[in-house]
């Protein structure tokens, strides 16, 4: 996990923001306290003291940052899964010209390092510049379990892959349990598939049972099968994974039922290919020697998966901006207004509190931080429970938050969420506060006294 | 159903559920406003300029919680007239009198595989229902992005239609040309230079202007030369502006499409003018049609039906935004009970004396109920206005689609902020000002005019 943590904070400039900002926060609330004891613990009677304001403030930072939580989640995992990696690189090779790709099966020979096929221009000192587990092909087999009523509930898309290239290849599945992909692999049963609890939940079967499917994208190969496993709860949750061997036996079937007539779609039913490699220079390589092979049957082009997922992605562009440059900081410009709406009638209360504060020796500097101190507890606190609780939340209930854009149905919030919800509370408070805090250190003792007289 | 010469009551028939749900929102918000309209009557009540008084006295925060309801309603807006401008693309495309034919069981055009058929394979009383009938092949292609700037994406995917009679489908789906264009010839293709030829494409007016950033212009001309796949294409003609969902393709010959990205003899749809081009005629042209077997099972939908699937996107977009403003109002009516609350402890002295005047507390609460409204209303009217001056009529790219297998089709709409969107964002921070205001003014009513004044 800390692992996972320390990447989200290296490889994001916001999260990376909101790590130093969150640090400046602790490391000055712990100097405050250790410097300033008694002026901390005035602070926190103060907040206890109008306990309703502070509860009604911090219960306005807390839905905000919520909601600020839930959507810079969406536009996170977008950012980094459309941001191109330096070293282990994914190319995806698929037809140049048109979506979707649909290419032979046999051109995946031309890439599969195990193959006698394989191309020699990927070779140096006859050794593949790839290895076999850098290697994956993806075929997309859709079928519906009630022809007469196709709904999201009834379909089923299926990646048809070989078993062996789950574990190594596919994105967040490194810590998928191998007995799966056993299960999976089970020579016994070829029609055996992996499910997501939701596939599972909309077809309302258990591990062990069989389901038919009437297929969508390949009229006439009707499949059935078996489920003998459930991804765990997450990103995969209405995805299915069946096996290429099944996938390709089918069409021989179709062959042999049809008197020897090959289905229309069976030299396109190829649709992506894979492959890993080290860092940018190796791309370039292997991609320019997969574009110039005059090997395949139609052109073909390499690009990265985060280029193509982007391409996929482009039709939401004005919609992230949206998100991302107008409802994300209008929210936070309504959290530093709830703020400093809350502060300044504090200070304005306490205008009297503040004069016989100086008259005892706090000077004017103690006085904007103790009004800047309690802003920033509570909203710091308030934005760091509310993200928190919006992480725990979500996660747990629906494995992320549960709206699609695109072939992503739930979007998991990140460890460095927490960070997020501190650093927003913490700054909206700041910026809220400041002004208000400043008028109480201006406090007139002369003037505020020549009132109450 | 019964029909009703009012359009108004038939909408009422047609939507029951929006109906009750409108009634309810309404009762609600004339029960916010109850204290503006005891304001206006001739009862005893404390006098508005206490009320203007006392906000003109407490300017910042009446200026900071009116801004919070800005934002909060601007936002609600924006919002809004996103939904609004999906909604209002996928009621615009789609003509009631056509029928649209896709393969057994796809879901989206883009995975549809037709063959050519011919009209006179069908049978001879669905031929006669026939007014006339285009062949269609759609097909997702790569663009290639002259010069791109550093950084940015070298290539995207654009919408492709390859039409057999591109005149007839313009009729058919109510597509009209910018004056003075023309439509992609016979022939299909065009000389560009000594030696050089390209085919010809008409462009919607979306993808037009975006091609025209490209280049470095408002938008593309005829003569332009694109580069599609692995062709070079001349634009012949642009749309015109309003073109539905069509306003995001390219249009060029069927066999031009079919060539280039080898979908020889494979249509995505066709497409079927019932005679009387009425939708009744239509659906039973529908259940007709699902009956015939040509070389395969068709897959029938009225044109209308078919984009009305399409707006799953624009459900759940319409659904995330009603949360997203729910719970910010959430925070806006905490915010606002932040301020009544902060008024009223202030004022608790001039709330004894209201009371020793003879006031009695329902003329309290009332006061103060009509403050934090005034209060909303004026950040409302503000928040309305800034997001009809800046959303109004701004052009966005999104998608609609189906949700079901994937697809979809990227499309180019306008924000609308028409009345709707700025009642529905008036109606919300009415709600936020009334619900905020509510539990301070009754802690208000109930203060005891003695304890008040100590």
């Amino acid at each position: 996990m800390f692992t996972r943590i320390y990447d989200q904070i290296a490889n994001d400039y916001v999260n990376l923001t909101a790590t130093i900002i969150g640090l400046i926060v602790v490391v000055a609330a712990i100097a405050y306290v250790v410097a300033y004891p008694r002026l901390f613990m005035l602070g926190v009677k103060n907040l206890q003291r109008n306990f309703l304001r502070t509860g009604l403030t911090a219960g306005a930072i807390a839905v905000l940052g919520l909601m600020i939580t839930i959507i810079w989640t969406i536009i996170y995992f977008i950012d980094l899964i459309t941001v191109e990696r330096s070293k282990d690189l994914k190319i995806i090779v698929t037809y140049k010209w048109s979506v979707p790709s649909q290419l032979p099966m046999p051109d995946a020979d031309y890439l599969d390092p195990s193959s006698k096929k394989f191309l020699p221009e990927l070779t140096e000192n006859g050794k593949p510049l790839y290895g076999s587990k850098d290697f994956m092909i993806w075929s997309f087999y859709g079928g519906t379990t009630d022809p007469a009523k196709i709904t999201p509930d009834t379909l089923i898309f299926f990646f048809v892959m070989n078993p062996e290239q789950i574990i190594p290849m596919m994105d967040d599945m490194q810590d998928l349990d191998p007995k799966l992909v056993e299960a999976l692999s089970d020579e016994k049963k070829p029609y055996a598939c992996l499910l997501g609890v939701d596939k599972l939940k909309a077809l309302n079967k258990k591990v062990g049972e069989r389901f038919k499917l009437t297929s969508v994208n390949y009229k006439g190969i009707d499949l059935a099968f078996e489920i003998v496993g459930v991804f765990p709860d997450g990103r995969y949750n209405a995805s299915a994974i069946m096996r290429m061997d099944y996938f390709n036996r089918a069409f021989d079937l179709y062959k042999q039922k049809n008197n020897n007539a090959t289905h229309p779609l069976a030299d396109k039913r190829l649709n992506l290919i894979w492959i890993r490699v080290g860092d940018r220079a190796m791309f370039d390589r292997v991609g320019s020697a997969i574009e110039g092979s005059k090997m395949f049957s139609r052109e073909v082009k390499c690009e990265t998966a985060s280029s193509l997922i982007g391409s996929f992605l482009e039709a939401y562009r004005d919609i992230i901006w949206g998100m991302k440059f107008l409802l994300v900081p209008g929210m936070m410009v309504v959290m530093a207004l709830v703020m400093a709406n809350a502060i300044s009638i504090t200070v304005r209360e306490r205008r009297t509190e503040m004069a016989v504060m100086k008259v005892l020796g706090f000077t004017p500097n103690q006085i904007f931080f103790l009004i800047l101190g309690e802003a920033m507890l509570v909203g710091a606190l308030a934005g760091l429970l509310s993200a928190g609780g919006t992480f725990l939340f979500f996660n747990l209930k629906w494995g992320g938050i549960p709206f699609r854009i695109g072939f992503f149905p739930v979007f998991r919030i990140p460890e460095s969420a927490w960070m997020w919800g501190l650093a927003i509370g913490s700054l909206t408070a700041f910026i809220g506060a400041a002004i208000p805090a400043w008028s109480a250190r201006e406090v007139k003792v002369s003037e505020v006294f020549s009132k109450v007289a | 159903m019964r029909t009703f010469r009012n359009p108004f009551l038939n909408w009422l028939a047609e939507n029951p559920g929006l109906a009750a749900f409108a009634f309810i929102g309404l009762v609600i918000l004339l029960l916010a406003l109850v204290p503006i309209f005891l304001y206006l009557m001739p009862i005893r009540k404390v006098p508005i300029i206490y009320n203007i008084r006392n906000l003109q006295s407490r300017w910042k925060t009446t200026i900071v919680t009116a801004l919070a309801f800005t934002l909060v309603t601007t936002l609600l807006t924006f919002m809004l007239s996103f939904v609004k401008g999906m909604d209002r693309l996928i009621e615009a495309s789609g003509d009631p009198g056509n029928v649209m034919i896709l393969s057994d069981g796809a879901t989206d055009e883009a995975f549809s595989n037709l063959g050519n058929f011919a009209v006179e394979q069908l049978p001879g009383d669905l031929q006669a229902q026939i007014d006339f009938y285009v062949k269609e092949v759609y097909v997702v292609v790569m663009y290639m992005v002259p010069d791109p700037l550093p950084g940015a994406r070298p290539r995207r995917f654009v919408q492709m239609r390859g039409l057999d009679n591109m005149p007839k489908a313009a009729l058919m789906h109510g597509v009209e040309l910018t004056a003075g264009h023309s439509w992609v010839s016979d022939a299909g293709a065009k000389s560009i230079g000594p030696n050089e030829t390209a085919k010809e494409i008409v462009l919607g007016h979306g993808v037009a202007r975006a091609f025209g950033e490209d280049l470095g212009k408002s938008i593309v001309e005829p003569g332009d030369v694109i580069r599609l796949g692995p062709a070079k294409w001349v634009v012949v003609g642009v749309m015109q502006e309003g073109s539905a969902a069509f306003g995001s393709e390219i249009w060029t010959r069927d066999q031009n499409v079919m060539q280039t990205f080898g979908r020889e003899n494979s249509y995505s749809s066709y497409v079927i003018r019932i005679k009387d081009g009425s939708i009744e005629r239509a659906k039973k042209a529908v259940a007709a049609l699902k009956d015939v077997k040509i070389e395969r099972n068709f897959q029938v939908f009225t044109e209308k039906e078919y984009y009305a699937k399409m707006s799953d996107t624009s459900k759940q977009f319409s659904a995330a935004s009603y949360v997203v403003a729910f719970i910010m109002a959430i925070g806006g009516i905490l915010g606002v009970m932040n301020t009544m609350y902060a008024a009223i402890s202030q004022r608790s002295k001039d709330i004894g004396v209201l009371r020793l005047m003879g006031y009695r507390r329902w003329q309290i609460l009332l006061c103060f109920q009509f403050e934090a409204l005034l209060i909303a209303i004026l950040g409302g009217i503000v928040g309305c206005l800034i997001a009809f001056l800046l959303f109004n009529g701004m052009t966005v790219t999104s998608i609609i689609s189906s949700g079901a297998g994937g697809g979809g089709k990227t499309v180019v709409l306008r924000l609308i902020v028409d009345g709707g969107v700025l009642f529905t964002g008036m109606v919300f921070s009415i709600l936020m000002g009334a619900l905020g205001g509510l539990i301070p003014a009754l802690s208000a009513m109930r203060l005891q005019p003695l304890e008040s004044l100590k």
